[in-house]
């Protein structure tokens, strides 16, 4: 079936027959530093040949929380096994979405609700891929714009220290100077890490007088009778991540919504819970 | 003696009269403050409230002297900020045939640069900004009057400024165009689609964003929204399903409250008066773009069942937390807790604010647990079952009313145990040191 087809065309189109014959067999001349473009890779591949081209990229990578996620979060698992598309996927937001826990995770809606994020949706489609991550290359920013900026491969440069919960602004301000100043004002950037600094500053003092009263509470009472306030306070924990992602993102609903009023509700849940206990513990 | 009665109606009268000068002058007073709004004296804002309400709070920076006018900007901001010029270039202001540059909008002296309120925008796009203005008669909720109501919501006052800035940025919607047209670029084109709306239309009280994707119209919008040609108006038969503005601002009207009927779904309200007549008989129009005006129609209907039965509901939680009230039996009561937001009356007569009409809206914290329980099902499950109702998403319909059937059973049940346990002897040892004090607490009595 096929070879009738096959036959035909060549006879129909012989030139471009071995045109296209020609441009197969020279692929390899093609691409850079003669690598084959059709063929794949597997992670080790490609550190073994990038350490020696680029070392500070694998360096950057190897300091970054994606080499240490079990399993690794590989050179392949963002950029594919296909040389010749490796930018093209990884800078677009799906290669980040399935493991950052989908469209629906906290992570991830606070930036599709972001203006950033919604601008991104519509206009992903006519944007040019395979430009470099800065000088406004992108209308808008999408997750690698700002974490792999300049393809900065140590994602953790944009995240807050997790172990000292201090802020990138603290760390190296300039970062996201930079970034943000491809199309925002110094000014405004200033005032709005400020403000998102605040903001977070003032979830911290929901959670802290939360767990004051926790604390104190089990002087008194069991681990059992503080479970109720204890389940609450799990609650707590994701509406102060969700404050963080909301400032991080720039998303007004997650600082708001799912974020501060939502603390509110759990502080003053878990004083309910504790005050009945006392109240309870007198009659 | 007739007569003698008859002089005495000028004593009210006079004192009316006299008093009217000093009313509007404390209201003049009050609203003089370093803040904004009627309450401005009593709040100062944040730097970063500037971007967001720059008519009250934005002054220019003074980093860079002289005077710069078209050209001269671009070739400096290329280097300084490379995005909004190229925004500014993909633009229509840069296309016109009477280029609009940067100095237009935002003046020449960089020292005493503004940034652009609707009332700038005005000067080229005076029908919409007519249209925008117009909005406010239909009152709020609304895009026009959206930053006075915000500045002047109680719990906004109350509360720390840097916690309310999240309150603002979607607030500013009444400030700035760029909301929904975002800067530079200013496209219609964008402003036409739903992801325009969803930054500010998501989340517990306002699921715009979900049940409208969930719906039919959505979900067509989803498939192939990317292909439609967005250049055209927002008019019959120019898209294969609606958006939000399709609906909302019809025909490209810069108007979201002129035909809102259900307001938010936030109070209850008489679908059958002869305002809202008129309105209903605007929507039916609109769908019939695309359907049987009668079956559009009995949709609408359905959703003021639906409504009703909502109502019904959040009534009946309302009748409990009053009875609870009237029988002192809330705890803590509002005696025993941080005063009620920006409420200097509560001073004298302290008092739980119960529902819509008194200011419910404005205590979602420093309440007892029952309170905001009904608060949640009223801001959160009954908001979402109507903005399903009204998008047309079944789920949320559903999973709002099963949410507020839960809530009111639990009510129910709290609000006996509340009456049965009555007031405690330690009660008042156990609110001075577990409801009005904390790290947070104390921060927000001393900071607004």
């Amino acid at each position: 079936m096929f070879f009738p087809c096959f036959k035909k065309y060549i006879l129909k189109n012989n030139y471009t027959f071995f045109y296209f014959l020609f441009l197969f067999i020279s692929l390899p001349a093609h691409s850079v530093n003669n690598i084959p473009t059709t063929e794949s890779y597997d992670n080790k591949t490609c550190i073994e040949c990038h350490e020696k081209d680029n070392p500070g990229l694998i360096s950057d990578w190897r300091d970054s929380v994606h080499a240490s996620t079990k399993p690794v979060t590989s050179c392949i698992s963002c950029h594919g096994n296909l040389h010749s598309e490796t930018g093209r996927f990884s800078r677009q937001n799906t290669t980040c979405i399935d493991c950052h826990g989908g469209k629906k995770s906290p992570a991830v809606h606070s930036y599709s609700t972001s203006k950033h994020g919604a601008i991104m949706q519509m206009e992903q489609n006519s944007y040019d891929w395979k430009k470099p991550l800065a000088g406004a290359n992108y209308r808008t920013p999408g997750c690698s714009y700002c974490h792999m900026h300049e393809g900065d491969h140590n994602v953790d440069r944009m995240l807050r220290d997790k172990s000292t919960n201090q802020h990138i602004t603290n760390r190296d301000q300039t970062l996201v100077q930079k970034v943000c100043q491809d199309c925002h004002s110094p000014r405004y950037i200033t005032q709005l890490l400020d403000n998102g600094e605040s903001m977070l500053k003032i979830a911290h003092m929901k959670v802290n007088e939360a767990n004051t009263l926790i604390k104190n509470a089990s002087k008194v009472f069991t681990d059992n009778e503080l479970q109720p306030a204890k389940q609450i306070m799990i609650k707590m924990q994701q509406h102060l991540k969700n404050v963080y992602l909301g400032v991080g993102h720039q998303s007004p609903d997650y600082q708001w919504w799912h974020g501060q009023p939502a603390l509110d509700g759990d502080l003053l849940r878990i004083k309910g819970v504790i005050s009945e206990l006392h109240r309870g513990s007198n009659d | 003696m007739k007569s003698t009665r008859v002089k005495y109606i000028w004593i009210p009268i006079l004192i009316s009269i006299i008093l009217i000068p000093p009313g509007f002058y404390f209201v003049d007073w009050s609203k003089s403050g370093e803040g904004a709004g009627l309450y401005s004296r009593d709040w100062s804002p944040e730097d970063i409230f500037a971007y967001w309400n720059p008519d009250d709070f934005y002054n220019s920076t003074q980093i860079v002297a002289g005077s710069f006018d078209g050209e001269a900007c671009i070739d400096c901001h290329q280097g300084v900020t490379p995005g909004i010029v190229k925004d500014w270039q993909a633009s229509s202001h840069s296309k016109a045939k009477e280029i609009v540059y940067c100095n237009d909008c935002h003046g020449s002296d960089h020292e005493n640069l503004h940034l652009p309120t609707p009332e700038v925008c005005a000067d080229c796009h005076s029908v919409q900004h007519d249209q925008f203005e117009d909005e406010k008669r239909y009152g709020f909720p609304g895009h026009t009057l959206a930053m006075e109501r915000a500045l002047d919501a109680k719990h906004f006052v109350d509360k720390p400024k840097a916690e309310v800035t999240a309150c603002l940025q979607c607030h500013s919607v009444a400030t700035k165009c760029d909301s929904c047209h975002t800067r530079h670029k200013f496209s219609a084109a964008e402003a036409r689609r739903p992801e325009a709306c969803i930054t500010c239309h998501s989340g517990p009280p306002h699921p715009d964003d979900e049940t409208y994707f969930h719906s039919a119209h959505g979900q067509l919008y989803l498939k192939e929204g990317q292909n439609w040609d967005w250049s055209k108006p927002l008019k019959k038969g120019n898209y294969p399903a609606p958006t939000c503005a399709y609906c909302h601002m019809d025909e490209g009207k810069h108007q979201v409250a002129d035909k809102s009927i259900w307001k938010f779904g936030i109070k209850q309200i008489n679908p059958l008066s002869s305002g809202n007549v008129i309105k209903r008989n605007k929507w039916i129009k609109l769908c019939s773009d695309c359907h049987e005006a009668d079956w559009s129609a009995q949709q609408l209907k359905a959703m003021d069942r639906e409504r009703k039965q909502a109502w019904k509901k959040l009534y009946q939680a309302e009748a409990i937390l009053k009875d609870l009230r009237s029988s002192n039996a809330l705890y803590p009561d509002a005696e025993h807790r941080p005063p009620y937001p920006g409420d200097d009356s509560d001073d004298l007569f302290q008092r739980e604010h119960i529902g819509f009409f008194e200011g419910q809206a404005s205590a979602f914290y420093n309440v007892s647990p029952i309170e905001r329980d009904y608060f949640e099902m009223w801001y959160f499950a009954n908001l979402g079952a109507y903005k399903g109702s009204a998008h047309g998403d079944n789920s949320f319909v559903k999973k709002g009313h099963e949410a507020m059937d839960k809530s009111l059973e639990k009510i129910k049940q709290d609000a006996k145990l509340l009456h049965r346990s009555g007031k405690s002897e330690i009660d008042e040892i156990i609110t001075r040191s577990i409801w009005n004090t904390g790290e947070y607490t104390d921060f927000n009595r001393e900071n607004n």
